[in-house]
């Protein structure tokens, strides 16, 4: 499996999931769930078909990120869908990943790369899987929240609720990745936490939907102030992933750019 | 403003305090010398910590402003600060040495280290309250808030003890001195003798795997053999032993292997306090969001 083939698993897996989203229109919810799964077993089957010919898990460019961040915006679509029933977020979810899938087929950024001894871990996989994960619900948040900005007084109490545990789920999987990336670091490294400018920003991003979380409980009727700051948070998050290999404060300092020659 | 009860605006007035404090601090006593918290100092600050939680929790039915800390309102401006100087250390470049711009060094910026200590003891009281009134379902929220505490505690009282030792051992030549950070040499009671260096690379010649066969010779008469590799490192006698480096000229040919040494006494109680954040974060996950509504 290469990179050539990744246009007709892509292909065929945005099609299933557009006709989950479709059938989710049309309230028919065995064919939504069928559609979905077919799609992303489709887009798994490549991510494992690269993961064994590269002989390493395709973790380690922006380009294999972004791959598994296209996987997991419909796990995190159909998640929302069979627990609030949204008719919408299936197609949200499938637009976005097909943005990712797009930027990956015109943008592919140097994918066959062999791996560094510093990322041979078995900490490597859950550390950028759970990562991945994360950003995927923080997205869905992000956009939950502008929704809510622009309706205003339109907004419902199931709409903050879903945002909520967005948030919720989202912050423990990022949780999950900055300390098994602690752990990891401890073992590669000697020290559990450095203040790499990786580190400093995922830090900050941490602290700001912590600040989220506990203005929601301190204010619940504050919750357009809730919904600014998720854009906020969400700005350091980006930063965080990619932005940082356009900062002049990290540049040539953080041991995290792998891509970056 | 000030009346009861406080809302967040007394918070974001009290940070603004703390921050100013901070500055004063740093105009008199300059940045924060962290290592003047090595052993047993940073011991007498648990204590102190211990003995500020102790008696700011007695006294909160009695002080208005220590049961207010114990609120969600309280934690928003305090993480706000947090936050946003850490964004400021993320946007500016950090830098060592002296005589160095205060925001170059965040970390030794005295109102960074006050908000973040208020923080911390936010977080305490917090935990502190919903331990004493246990209850099962409590125990998300003591893991999340304890957990951060015990962690970022042992890790910045721990961190001036940490040592951090560079040993270079030739092929066949037992090596026990080994440098430290300011260069001076030092003896970390354990002697290194390389058997072998490894190192294999890809096709295009980037390296794919370095290892050091080694034996390690400790004072007390242990004679450990292993294998030490990136992301593999060895334990002996309370020290970590990792692969640093190597001769990058000769490259697979390296007559020599650079190696790390580090101790870290408090490290315990860092993973402690990770361990308690996992477990906090899957409870953050399964208990504490809020239950679906569904119209």
């Amino acid at each position: 499996m290469s990179w050539d083939s990744f246009i007709w698993f892509a292909s065929v897996a945005v099609l299933l999931w557009a006709a989950g989203a479709f059938f989710a229109w049309k309230g028919r919810r065995a064919l939504v769930y069928a559609c979905t799964l077919a799609g992303l077993a489709v887009f798994f089957a490549f991510i494992l078909g690269l993961w064994i010919s590269f002989e390493r898990p395709p973790l380690r460019t922006m380009g294999e990120t972004r791959l598994w961040y296209s996987f997991f915006l419909p796990v995190a679509g159909i998640i929302v869908y069979s627990r609030w029933r949204y008719k919408w977020i299936l197609s949200f979810s499938t637009l976005l990943a097909l943005v990712f899938i797009c930027v990956n087929l015109f943008k592919p950024e140097i994918h066959s790369k062999s791996l560094m001894p510093a990322l041979q871990s078995p900490w490597f996989a859950p550390h950028v899987i759970v990562y991945m994960f994360s950003y995927a619900l923080l997205g869905a948040a992000f956009v939950m929240a502008v929704y809510m900005l622009i309706r205003k007084q339109k907004t419902t109490e199931k709409e903050i609720n879903l945002t909520d545990n967005l948030v919720y789920v989202g912050l423990a999987f990022l949780t999950f990745g900055m300390l098994f990336g602690a752990l990891w670091a401890k073992e590669a490294w000697g020290s559990y936490w450095t203040w790499d400018p990786k580190e400093t920003w995922a830090a900050a991003t941490w602290l700001c939907y912590l600040v989220y979380l506990h203005l929601r409980k301190a204010r619940p009727d504050a919750w357009r102030g809730a919904c600014i700051l998720l854009l906020v948070s969400f700005v350091c998050l980006q930063i965080c992933w990619w932005g940082i290999n356009y900062l002049p404060s990290a540049q040539g300092l953080s041991i995290h750019t792998y891509n970056v020659k | 403003m000030w009346g009861k009860p406080w809302t967040m605006k007394e918070g974001f007035l009290i940070g603004g305090g703390l921050f100013v404090t901070g500055v004063l601090l740093q105009v008199a006593l300059g940045p924060a010398q962290w290592r003047l918290l090595s052993w047993p100092v940073n011991l007498i600050m648990l204590f102190l910590l211990l003995a500020v939680i102790g008696v700011v929790f007695a006294l909160r039915k009695r002080v208005y402003a220590f049961e207010w800390m114990m609120h969600a309102g309280a934690a928003v401006p305090c993480l706000t600060y947090a936050a946003a100087l850490t964004i400021l250390m993320g946007l500016l470049p950090q830098v060592k040495g002296e005589g160095v711009p205060w925001l170059s060094q965040m970390l030794r910026f005295w109102p960074f280290i006050l908000i973040w200590s208020w923080m911390l003891l936010i977080s305490a009281l917090a935990a502190l309250n919903h331990l004493l009134r246990w209850k099962v379902k409590e125990i998300p929220f003591i893991l999340n808030h304890l957990g951060v505490v015990v962690a970022i505690v042992s890790a910045t009282l721990g961190n001036a003890d940490v040592q951090r030792l560079q040993l270079t051992a030739f092929t066949g030549e037992p090596e026990w001195r080994a440098v430290n950070d300011d260069g001076a040499v030092v003896e970390p009671g354990l002697a290194i003798e390389l058997h072998q260096f490894t190192m294999e690379e890809y096709p295009d010649h980037t390296p794919k795997r370095f290892a050091s066969d080694i034996t390690v010779y400790t004072e007390n008469g242990k004679n450990v053999r292993g294998v030490v590799e990136v992301n593999k490192p060895l334990k002996v006698n309370g020290w970590k032993i990792y692969q640093y480096g190597y001769d990058s000229v000769r490259g697979t040919e390296s007559p020599y292997s650079v190696f790390q040494l580090v101790r870290d006494p408090w490290i315990f109680w860092v993973y402690l306090g990770i361990f308690m954040m996992i477990a906090g974060a899957l409870c953050l996950m399964l208990f504490m969001a809020p239950k679906p509504v569904r119209s």
